[in-house]
Order: structure tokens, then sequence, then C-alpha cells
């Protein structure tokens, strides 16, 4: 681009009323000049007509005295004068009588012959009269400031137009200019505000895919879950099942009789762990933590371990004899070793073998005592880079509807909120091993074996117990139960039967199912409370979500499914006037 | 400024001094005769530069008198000059008197003595009064108001502008400026 190129694309860019602007004061500046330089030359004109009157009145005498001396005198009076070109005194006969000329050439001798004249010069001619006589004439040439200095003398003029114009044109640049970055600004923000929109659109079409995925996984896992739960449940009806048929045949043996009566009660045991790892597992249960011993959980877990990480993987476990009690939520506990156990069954696809171990970690100054528990496998191993992550929330490296990623998560935040620490150890195609440090307790754990046993040496209370339960033949099982027991039961399949029982027999105790239409049990509870304060009351539930949240209101709660023994312990406890209040006596069995 | 002024007017008469002498030659006669005519055609036009007092001043129409005293060097030539020429409305005659008794009337004299009286005499008898007074240094060296003299052979003339106002005269400058040297004023 040539720089008037550059020029002319530049004063496109001047806006129209700044170019208008500096043309009218160029026009303007221009108009000055024109008019002052025709003014000059008008005042010239007017001072070279002056200059040949006052010659003509000073060579008056010398002409009428034919003294061209003094006319010459006159003339060269002029000289001073530098505009004055030429100065001519001619007589009444038109003959040259003095005279000069600057350049030097000859003047014309007569009137009548025409002087050599320049394009600038102005002429001016005056009779010479004496008493309205002419006499002579007088002829002047004037030649005027040289252009030059006139412009010199308009430059100032051309200066402050050229600056005016100059003004203008920076003026109206600079408006272009801002006006331009104005425009862009806002076809700037025009395009972020797009841009944030059609954002928000895509966030809130992700969050929609993100919850549609989830809902996806919810119910990928919910059909998981139901399948496992009917295949594991339907093995153990199978057993029940086939154990009920044949006690019921005739002329059966008392060693077979015993035998598949003990297969039946173990089976249902069974049973009743699944469904309380279950529970556990969905975070169902008050989440307390209690003080107990590591093994004895660990070896509480074998039957769920062993359901869930299948029968490719065989389970080892390395328990220390002796260890220190630790303080920790059991479920939660539960929860952990579940979770690094499907990991590692997953871990092992062809098959292995996954180890527990316990120890007692070397105590340091940072903590005090503390127990290791590693579950470790022989799978294929994380990569280094991976294994700072695999604590990560949602962080997995499973198949979409495969994992959730919370599950070491969990870990992780059980480890910490009980006070320890989780570390993972693994190379690839070695295996992985997590250990979860857990400190050290100075309680002592419950020995429910011992109590157990110290409870049943005492004779056992009989009385009248009031049986409440909407389902009859749950109702009538108890009934039998409680009968065994040596107690007189009354039934009564609603609160409302219950309350009106209560009030018109004697009754000793109540026995009630927690859910149940129209009056629950708690709600039952609280009437019976009023008219009989001194009434035990035993809550029984399969599942109740209220007492999960809001708790039983320190009243002894018999989960279901309950055993005998349990049934006993939690009726001759709440019949004792002494009896230690013990909000919840868990009836479940124990493998 | 009066000789340098005369001297570049010498100069200028030098340079001019051709033409004039062809014009002079064109008048009948030799040098001094030429010298004689030139005065004889200044006397007449003197009257245009010289303002008279009120009472002096010829009236509209009346002639202005041109006197000769003495003896008359001019002869008809200047009977000639002053017929060709008016002042503004007035003709001017020439008188020719003998001596000044008479010369209560005339406006311009020419002044020369004569055997019996000197110049000087006749301008003492002309003193005081309202008349333009000429003499010319080839008659000597007594003066009027207007003296000729030959500069480089070209007539030329002193003027005593303070003999002049003594006489109520006014000469104008315009003559002044013309002269070889002006006496001026007090």
């Amino acid at each position: 681009m040539t720089p008037f190129n550059r020029l002319v694309a530049r004063w496109r860019s001047v806006p129209a009323t700044a170019a208008f602007l500096a043309a009218v004061l160029l026009l303007a500046g221009l108009g000055i000049i024109f008019q002052s330089e025709r003014a000059y030359h008008d005042q010239k004109v007017r001072e070279a007509g002056v200059q040949a009157e006052i010659l003509a009145a000073s060579v008056t005498a010398a002409l009428d005295f034919s003294d061209a001396a003094a006319a010459q005198e006159s003339v060269d009076a002029l000289r001073v004068n530098p505009q004055i070109r030429a100065a001519i005194v001619y007589d009444g006969d038109g003959r040259l009588v003095a005279g000069f000329e600057r350049s030097g050439s000859a003047l014309p001798p007569r009137l009548a012959d025409v002087m050599p004249r320049e394009e600038s010069v102005i002429m001016a001619t005056a009779p010479v009269i004496r008493d309205a006589e002419g006499v002579g004439t007088v002829r002047l040439s004037l030649v005027p400031e040289p252009l030059s200095r006139r412009l010199a003398r308009y430059s100032l003029i051309a200066l402050f137009v050229v600056m005016a114009v100059l003004v203008a044109a920076v003026l109206g640049l600079a408006h272009r200019v801002l006006g331009r970055a104005n425009r862009e600004l806002e076809e700037r923000a025009g395009a972020l505000a797009d841009a944030n929109r059609e954002l928000k659109v895509q966030i809130d079409e992700r969050a929609k895919a993100e919850e549609q995925l989830r809902q996806a996984q919810k119910m990928q896992a919910l059909g998981q879950l139901t399948g496992g739960i009917a295949h594991d449940f339907n093995n153990l009806l199978t057993v029940i099942q086939g154990s009920a048929d044949i006690l019921q045949r005739p002329n059966l043996t008392e060693e077979k009789r015993i035998r598949f009566a003990g297969a039946i009660s173990q089976t249902a045991a069974r049973a009743a762990a699944l469904t309380s790892q279950l529970l556990s597992f969905a975070r169902r249960q008050p989440l307390k933590p209690e003080v107990l011993d590591l093994n004895e959980q660990v070896l509480g877990m074998a039957d769920l371990l062993d359901r869930t990480i299948g029968e490719r993987v065989q389970i080892s476990l390395q328990l220390a004899p002796t260890l220190c009690a630790i303080e920790v939520d059991p479920t939660q506990l539960e929860s952990a070793v579940l979770n690094i156990a499907v990991n590692a069954r997953d871990a092992m696809a062809e098959g292995g073998t996954l180890t527990i171990r316990t120890a007692e970690a070397e105590g340091n100054a940072e903590r005090g005592r503390a127990l290791m528990l590693s579950i470790s496998d022989t799978g294929e191993g994380i990569d280094p880079e991976m294994q700072a992550r695999v604590f990560e929330p949602f962080f997995t490296t499973k198949g979409v509807g495969k994992g959730t990623g919370l599950g070491l998560s969990q870990v992780y935040g059980f480890a910490t909120q009980s006070g320890g620490d989780v570390f993972i150890e693994s190379a690839a195609g070695e295996g992985t091993t997590i250990t979860i440090m857990l400190p050290c307790s100075d309680k002592q754990a419950a020995a429910g074996e011992s109590s157990r046993k110290s409870r049943s040496e005492n004779p056992a209370l009989v009385g009248r117990i009031l049986v409440v339960d909407d389902n009859e033949d749950v109702g009538a099982f108890a009934e039998t139960l409680l009968g065994e027991l040596g107690h007189q039961v009354v039934r009564a399949t609603t609160g409302k039967e219950a309350l009106r029982l209560a009030a018109e027999t004697r009754v000793d105790a109540v026995f009630t199912d927690v859910v149940m239409p129209e009056m629950g049990g708690l709600e039952l509870a609280e009437k019976l409370r009023e008219q009989r304060p001194d009434l035990p009351v035993i809550l029984t539930t399969g599942f109740s979500d209220r007492i999960v949240t809001s708790g039983s209101g320190g009243l002894p709660v018999i989960y279901k499914p309950y055993r005998l023994e349990t049934l006993a312990e939690a009726l001759d406890k709440a019949m004792r006037p002494d009896a230690e209040p013990d909000s919840s006596v868990d009836g479940r069995a124990e493998s | 400024m009066p000789p340098r002024r005369a001297s570049s007017a010498r100069k200028a008469a030098r340079r001019l001094a051709a033409p004039l002498l062809l014009l002079a030659l064109a008048q009948p006669g030799g040098a001094q005769p030429l010298a004689t005519a030139v005065k004889a055609a200044f006397l007449p036009k003197f009257a245009r530069y010289v303002d008279w007092p009120p009472q002096a001043r010829p009236a509209a129409g009346e002639a202005l008198q041109l006197c000769i005293i003495g003896s008359d060097p001019f002869g008809k030539v200047i009977d000639a000059a002053a017929a060709g020429q008016r002042i503004g409305d007035n003709p001017i005659t020439v008188r020719r008197l003998a001596t000044a008794q008479f010369a209560a009337g005339c406006h311009i004299a020419f002044v020369r003595g004569t055997a019996g009286r000197s110049t000087s005499r006749l301008l003492q008898a002309l003193r005081g009064m309202p008349v333009l007074t000429v003499t010319d240094a080839h008659d000597g060296s007594a003066r009027g108001m207007i003296h000729f003299t030959l500069a480089d052979g070209r007539v030329g003339f002193h003027v005593d502008a303070a003999a002049a106002a003594r006489s109520r005269l006014s000469i104008s400058s315009r003559l002044l400026g013309i002269a070889l040297s002006v006496r001026q004023k007090s």
C-alpha cells in the first residue's frame, strides 16, 4: 500500500461532518486570503494613483519653467519607495521631461509610447494641471510586494487554517475510532452473552444427561441387587423348604428330625445375616461408633464376603491372635471391607486369592497404638498415576454402569473419620493391597457371649404378655414362642384393640410390631404409657425408617427375624424392674 | 538643504542640457538672446506662484500688470510671452516704466538699472510695495525677490522669500522647489 493509498484510506475513515468542517475551514481560509489579496491590490492601485497625483502636483512648477532637473528631483524622491518601479513625467506635448526606471531600461521618450510592463505591475497616470489646464502627464508603475512576501504574510492565516483542519480531522478520526471501538465492544459483549447462553443451555443439557445417567445407573444397580438377593434367598429358601417338607414326613427318626430342624435354623440365620448386611450396606441403620473386636467383625463378614466375591476367588484370613479394641461404626467398617473386597474381586476376573490380615501396627509418636486391616488381592494391580486418584469420589476404572466410583471414597471417609488412615500399595501384575489404620481404644469390647450366659443363669420370669401384630401368622408364631417360654399370651391385631385389652385385662408386658396400619407400635407405646406408665413395652420390626431416623424412644427393639433366646432375654430384661434400660437388643443370629 | 539640492539640480541640468539647448536654439538669436527669451517666457509665469495681499490682488477679469522698470532688455519678446499667458481669469499686460515712481499698479516688476539710476536704487524705491521684484545677475549684483542667473548655460533663478514676505507677498513652495537657492524668511 503506497503512502498515498494509506492517506486516502485514512481520509475515508474521517466522518463526513469532520470532512465538511475541514472543507469549510479551508474555504474560509482561502476566502480570507483572496479577500485580503484583493483589498491589497485595490489599496496598491489607490496608492499608485495618489502617488501619481502627488508627483503631478510637485512637478507643476518644474514643467511650467521647463525645469527638467527640478522635475527629476521630484521624481527621484520617489525612489525611496521600493515598490515604485518607474515614474515618468511628460510635458504638455507628450515629451519626456524626467523619470526613472528602476530596472535601468530605457524610458519611453513619448507619452504615446507604450511602456513595457509586467503582469503584476500597477500603472497609474495623472495629468499635471495648472489653472485647469493640463501642462503635462505623470506616469507611474508600481510593483506590489512580491508574492512570496505576501504569501509569507498569509502563511499565518494558512497555518491557523491548517491547524484547525488538522484538529477537525483528528477529532473526527478520534470520534470514528472511538465509535468503532464501542461497536466492537458491543459486539464482543453480545458474542459473550450468546456464548454464555449457549454454555447455560449446554450445562442444563449436561445436567439432564447426568441425571438420566444416574437414574439409569440406579435402576441397573437396583436390578443387580434385587437379582442377587433373589438368587441368594432362593437358595436359602430351598434349604428351608426342603427341610420343612422332610420334617412333615411321618415316622421320622429323632436323629433326622434334629438334623433338618437344625438345617432350617442355620439357613434362616444366614438369611438374617444377609438382610442385615444389606441394610448396613444401604446405611439404613443408625450410625454410631461401638467398641468392638476387629477380628470378630472380620469373621462376622466372612459369609457376606463369600457370597459377594464369588466362587473363583479364595478368601484367606490371617488374623493376629490378640488385638486391642477399636471404636468404630461397625456398619461403616463392614461397608469399607465390602467395598474393598468388591474392587478386589473385579480386579481378579480370572480368579485369585483375597487375603484379609489384621495386625497391630507399630506405635509411634505421631499416633498412638493402632490396628492394621489390610486386604490384598492377586489381581492386575493399579497404575502408579491412578493410585493417587482411587480415593477420589466418582473416580472409577470400571465401565459405565459397572461402578459408582464411590466405594473407595467411602473407605477413605470411614478411615479418616474414625481417626485412622488408609494406604494403597500396588504394582502392575502384582496385585493391590489396601490397608486401613484404625486407632486402638481404651474401652473393652462388649463380650455378648458372656453376658448372655450370665443372664441365663437367673431364673426366668413369666407373665401375661399382650402380643400386637397386624399379621396373623407372625402373631400366631410369637404366641407359640412365648407359650414355649411359659408365658400366657393375649393377642391383638390393632392398636385400638391392644389398648382396650390392656385396660380390661391384666397384662404384664406388651410385645408389639412397629409398622401397623392406623396406629403404629410407637404410638401405641406412648398411649399405653399414659394408661399404665409401669407397663413394659418391647418393640419388634423387620425394618423401620422411623426408628432408624428418630430412635425408639428408649424402648427395647427386637429386629425380625429373631430367635427364641433373643425374645426370652428381652422379655426377661424388660420385666425385671431393676433391669438396665437397653434401647436396642439385636436379635439377629450371629454366624 | 539648499546647497545639496542646488548641486543635484546642476547635475540634472547637465544631463538635460542638450534638450534645453535644442529648445533654446529654436528661438531666434544667439546664446545671449536665447537666455533673454527664456527669461521673458519665465516672467509672466511667476504670477502663477505668487500670492498678493488682497488689496493688491487683481480683481477678476482685471489685468495683471508686468512692469519693466528701467531699461528693457526684452523688447517684443516679453509682449509675446505675456500675451500667451493667463493667470486664471486675469490676462497679463506689460508696462514699461523708466522709474519706480508710477509702479503702484505693478504686480511684477523686472528691474534693470540705467546709467542714471542703478538697479539697487530702483529696488529701494519699490521696497515695501506689494510688487514681486525680479532682477538679472547679468545686470549686476543687486537682487530682487527673484534673481535670474545663468548656471551651466541654463537659466535659473534665486528666490529671496524673506524680501517677498516683507512686501507681504507669499511665494509658492513649488516655485521655491525649482529655485537654484532660496533665502528663507526668518
